[in-house]
């Protein structure tokens, strides 16, 4: 048993439409996810803007609704989370994308890092004051700012605040919802290094959703790539990065960017031939309605989105 | 377009449905029934009782709204007892005037906002542009009482310029030249007063509405392409600007019955405001519910018409 | 609130440096400052609540408003230094104590309004789908009321009619206004992850409305609700002057420009109804200044300073 298991996970919006605005149709955002995440582990889930990545990790913790499908933490049914009981639901958190508005301007830094210990715990107005200057130093702040407001914060400071909040009641499970792509590049790495530091200390599980390669590949365990909704392939970064073999993932591992310019000319080139390769067998790859297969194993840790043989 | 349309007629229905049975309700409350106005208080109250079965007034409540509603759409809308004749003839007689006043002064107001808010807009920050946003200031902050007090008092009795009150000179031969240049006279004064006040929201909307578009990047790259001044403005900014002002006509209705009610008591002006208050103190009832039914009913037909201009104008709103 | 981040220094790490804003008390008193009208209408309105609630306690009502036929219709004097009306009632009495009943009542709607208006918005634009459509068609209809007329028609059936009645009348048909901009304005911070983030730490609905939502409304309700004062003064005076406001008994300014529909005193006795005229008209223009500057304080693009 898997620590996470999302089993056929789907997450369809209505479409109003016509003269009383009634249901006309559904955008599928999420069509069949299917992931399990080991414990301590870091799994990435990589894809463009509108795959349906965020909508995954939204619905795994309950701001979406769930239109079918299963999920399963520590091997207890957790699909319906906003109506199962607390001691679970303190085990899930979150960290958001933009740190400026996923803090309450009006707070102060006190009030939104104790915000989860005050629906969960009951502490006095000193213990939970402690307990914030605690975990202010633990994500690398200084405990006097606990009186201060978010705008006197930097991008970096605050996702630490976001970082302090969403550990505040010592969870099992943080889905990290692009975090760092708000951030400068320069503050990225740090704030990269210091989630992983805190994965250590903690012993945390991540879901990190990004849609940098780059960063996926230096956070990750295990990656998904998510296209249209649907998973088009599924391994191990070495899996991924080294041997992709659906045609999408190859133009993506194409398109990361090679630092040394000695190489620039063979890069170009190679990405011409994958684009070219692209154009050709789009239709190997992808359904009538240009949605991916289902998963095939290729390897033992290796699934593909290819059309069943045969 | 047609979809808007529709829906939004369908929206309107419950509206006036429920309109009416508020009005119901209120008259249901009001003190007195049709019959208080019609009998003579010696007669014995069992002829009254007869007569009040023979009404229909003691019928539940939802046959006598049905028939009140039945009524009213076939244009009987029951006796006033203050003037002995049918409701539907005395409010016929002042709908006229009040329809006169109120188109005149829409026409002043329009009149008035547009170029007052396109040189504001136009020319911002500079005196002219001062002198008119130091007029929308007073006027906003200006209670229309007031201001038609102040103008019958100026103009009216001081200057003697327009006529004190009332609707046409007295013994003037209806439709005859002086007969209508009578009524104009008389209307002009109160229609002036409500369309110095109503016109500055509009010209504050427009002013803000040129400034805004003016630093807009479509106006930019038509600069930037050569298109004169007078082009860039009447192509782009006032056809972007004005066409949502053209619509709003249908919402100043809410406005003008509201200052029709103000406007009518202070000129004297025989119209439907006047006749409401009029008839709301010696507590003619009947007169009383159909004002506000035929009023509410304006309203919401107004607020119909510019949502529909408004779709058509603006085709954000249809895709909603 | 505000916070001394010089005395504090903030332990930072050595690439970033915080990025200061002022605070938001801060920005409404600096823009109150710099714009001198507004200033000075602030002071005014201070001063002139302080003066009519100050003298009033002094003042007997019920003398004020008792007719003496020995003195009426006098020119300002010594006596009356603003004159008497028709009854022989001295107008500067009542036009303090009208001033102060117009703007208990200016205020008293307005907090009525104003309190509907914040529930019945944050609801429907906070929990949207079907509550919100239903919530936003009764909005709809009460809009589409002749205000004017319907106010009119209950202060005249109502029995037993009082300053209390006739403040939850003028209530009843004017919150809506304020639920729609509220309605708005919650919509939109109901997608900000601020609200989705307290939702995964385990916040109640209700909590998430009342202290994380509604302190993010506070500017424009404070904006909406001074410019709704000015608005409601003039309601209620107009009203009144209609004969359809306060009983008879309590003074307003209305009742006083109401006197001026007699033409011999609209022409003759301009110290009955210009004073309250002119008091009504500087009120709505101060409280409007506040208004606007407080306005130009929480939208960042219009500020002056």
């Amino acid at each position: 048993m898997s620590f996470l298991e999302v089993t056929d996970l789907k997450v369809h919006f209505p479409v109003k439409g016509g003269l009383f605005g009634r249901t006309v149709g559904h955008i599928k955002a999420v069509d069949g996810v299917s992931l399990s995440i080991e414990k301590g582990k870091t799994y990435g889930l990589v894809g463009e803007s509108g795959s349906g990545k965020t909508t995954t990790g939204r619905a795994i913790i309950g701001l979406n609704n769930i239109t079918s499908g299963k999920i399963t933490f520590e091997g207890r049914d957790i699909t319906n989370i906003r109506k199962v009981s607390k001691d679970i639901r303190k085990d899930v958190q979150m960290i958001f994308q933009d740190p400026y508005s996923s803090l309450n301007t009006k707070k102060r830094v006190i009030d939104i890092v104790a915000e989860p210990i005050r629906n969960y715990e009951k502490l006095t107005k000193a213990e939970e004051t402690k307990r914030v200057q605690e975990l202010m130093e633990q994500v690398g702040l200084s405990p006097e700012s606990i009186y201060k407001y978010p705008h006197e914060f930097s991008g970096g400071q605050r996702q630490r605040i976001g970082i302090a909040r969403a550990i505040a009641l010592k969870p099992k499970l943080i889905i990290a919802d692009e975090p760092v792509s708000a951030l400068d590049v320069s503050v990225q790495a740090q704030v990269l290094n210091f989630m992983q530091d805190i994965q250590k200390e903690l012993g945390l599980t991540y879901l990190f959703i990004s849609h940098d390669l780059g960063v996926i590949k230096h956070m990750c365990d295990r990656i998904g790539i998510m296209y249209k909704g649907r998973y088009v392939e599924e391994g191990s970064p070495a899996d991924i990065f080294n041997n992709p073999q659906h045609i999408y993932t190859k133009r993506l591992v194409a398109a990361i960017p090679d630092i040394n310019p000695r190489n620039r000319a063979e890069h170009i080139k190679f990405r011409q031939e994958v684009r070219s390769e692209y154009e050709k067998s789009y239709d190997k790859y992808f359904n009538s309605e240009g949605l991916a297969y289902m998963l095939q194993p290729v390897s033992e840790s290796h699934l593909v989105a290819l059309p069943e043989k045969g | 377009m047609w979809k808007f349309t529709v829906r939004r007629i369908f929206v309107m229905i419950p509206q006036v449905i429920l309109l009416s049975v508020i009005i119901f309700i209120l008259a249901k409350m009001m003190p007195g029934d049709a019959l208080s106005g019609l009998i003579d208080p010696n007669i014995d109250p069992a002829t009254i009782e007869a007569k009040r079965e023979a009404l229909g007034l003691n019928n539940p409540w939802y046959v006598q709204y049905w028939d009140w509603i039945k009524n009213a759409v076939q244009g009987d809308l029951g006796q006033s007892f203050q003037f002995k004749m049918p409701v539907s003839e005395i409010i016929g007689q002042r709908l006229t005037n009040t329809f006169w006043l109120a188109l005149l002064t829409l026409i002043i107001t329009y009149l008035i906002a547009i170029p007052l808010g396109i040189t504001s807009g136009r020319f911002n920050d500079t005196w002219g542009d001062r002198l008119i946003t130091g007029y929308t200031y007073v006027g906003f902050g200006m209670p229309l009482f007031i201001f038609a007090l102040v103008m019958l008092w100026i103009f009216g009795f001081k200057l003697g310029w327009f006529p004190s009150g009332g609707s046409v000179k007295p013994g003037l031969d209806p439709g005859s030249f002086e007969y209508i240049v009578s009524k104009f006279k008389h209307m002009l004064l109160p229609a002036l007063s409500a369309a110095l006040i109503a016109t500055v929201g509009t010209v504050q909307y427009l002013r803000s509405e040129i400034i805004d578009i003016k630093q807009k990047d479509f106006i930019q790259t038509a600069r930037a392409k050569g298109a004169s001044e007078s082009r860039v403005y009447n192509r782009h900014i006032l056809r972007n600007s004005l066409l949502p002002i053209a619509a709003f006509f249908g919402y100043e209705i809410t406005g003008l019955i509201g200052g029709s009610i103000f406007i009518e008591n202070i000129f004297s002006y025989p119209g439907i405001g006047q006749l409401f208050l009029g008839s709301i103190n010696i507590r003619d009832y009947t007169v009383v519910t159909s004002c506000v039914l035929l009023f509410g009913i304006a309203a919401i037909l107004g607020s119909l018409l510019s949502d529909i201009i408004l779709s058509i104008v603006d085709p954000r709103i249809r895709i909603k | 609130m505000e916070i001394e981040t010089s005395k504090n220094p903030l332990l930072l790490s050595k690439v970033e440096e915080p990025a200061k804003t002022p605070s938001g008390w801060r920005i409404i008193w600096r823009e109150l400052v710099r714009d001198k009208v507004a200033l000075l209408s602030l002071i005014f309105l201070v001063l002139i609540t302080a003066f009519v609630y100050g003298i009033s306690l002094f003042l007997d009502q019920e003398e004020i408003v008792t007719v003496d036929l020995f003195a009426i219709h006098q020119p300002p004097s010594a006596d009356f230094w603003l004159g008497t009306d028709y009854g022989g009632r001295d107008i500067f009495g009542q036009l303090i104590i009208g001033t102060r009943n117009s703007l208990s009542i200016g205020i008293l709607v307005t907090v009525m309004t104003g309190l509907i208006g914040i529930i019945f918005g944050m609801v429907s634009g906070y929990f949207g789908g079907a509550v919100d459509n239903i919530m936003m068609r009764i909005v709809d209809f009460f809009m589409i009321l002749p205000f004017l007329m319907i106010v009119i028609v209950f202060v005249a059936i109502v029995p037993k009619y009082s300053i209390l009645s006739f403040s939850l009348i003028m209530t009843a048909f004017l919150w809506m206004g304020k639920a729609r901009l509220i309605r708005s304005k919650t919509l939109q911070e109901r997608e900000l992850d601020y609200v989705q983030a307290s939702k995964t730490l385990g916040s109640s609905n209700f909590r998430i409305l009342f202290t994380q939502v509604l302190p993010n409304l506070s500017s424009i309700i404070i904006v909406a609700m001074t410019l709704n004062l000015a608005a409601n003064i003039g309601l209620e005076s107009g009203l009144s002057f209609l004969g359809f406001g306060f009983p008879e008994s309590t003074p307003s300014l209305g009742t006083l420009v109401s006197y001026a529909r007699n033409p011999q005193t609209l022409q003759d006795r301009w110290w009955i109804w210009v004073p309250a005229s002119l008091l009504i008209l500087v009120l709505m223009l101060s409280i409007n200044n506040v208004g606007q500057a407080l306005k130009r304080a929480t939208d960042a693009r219009q500020r002056r300073g």
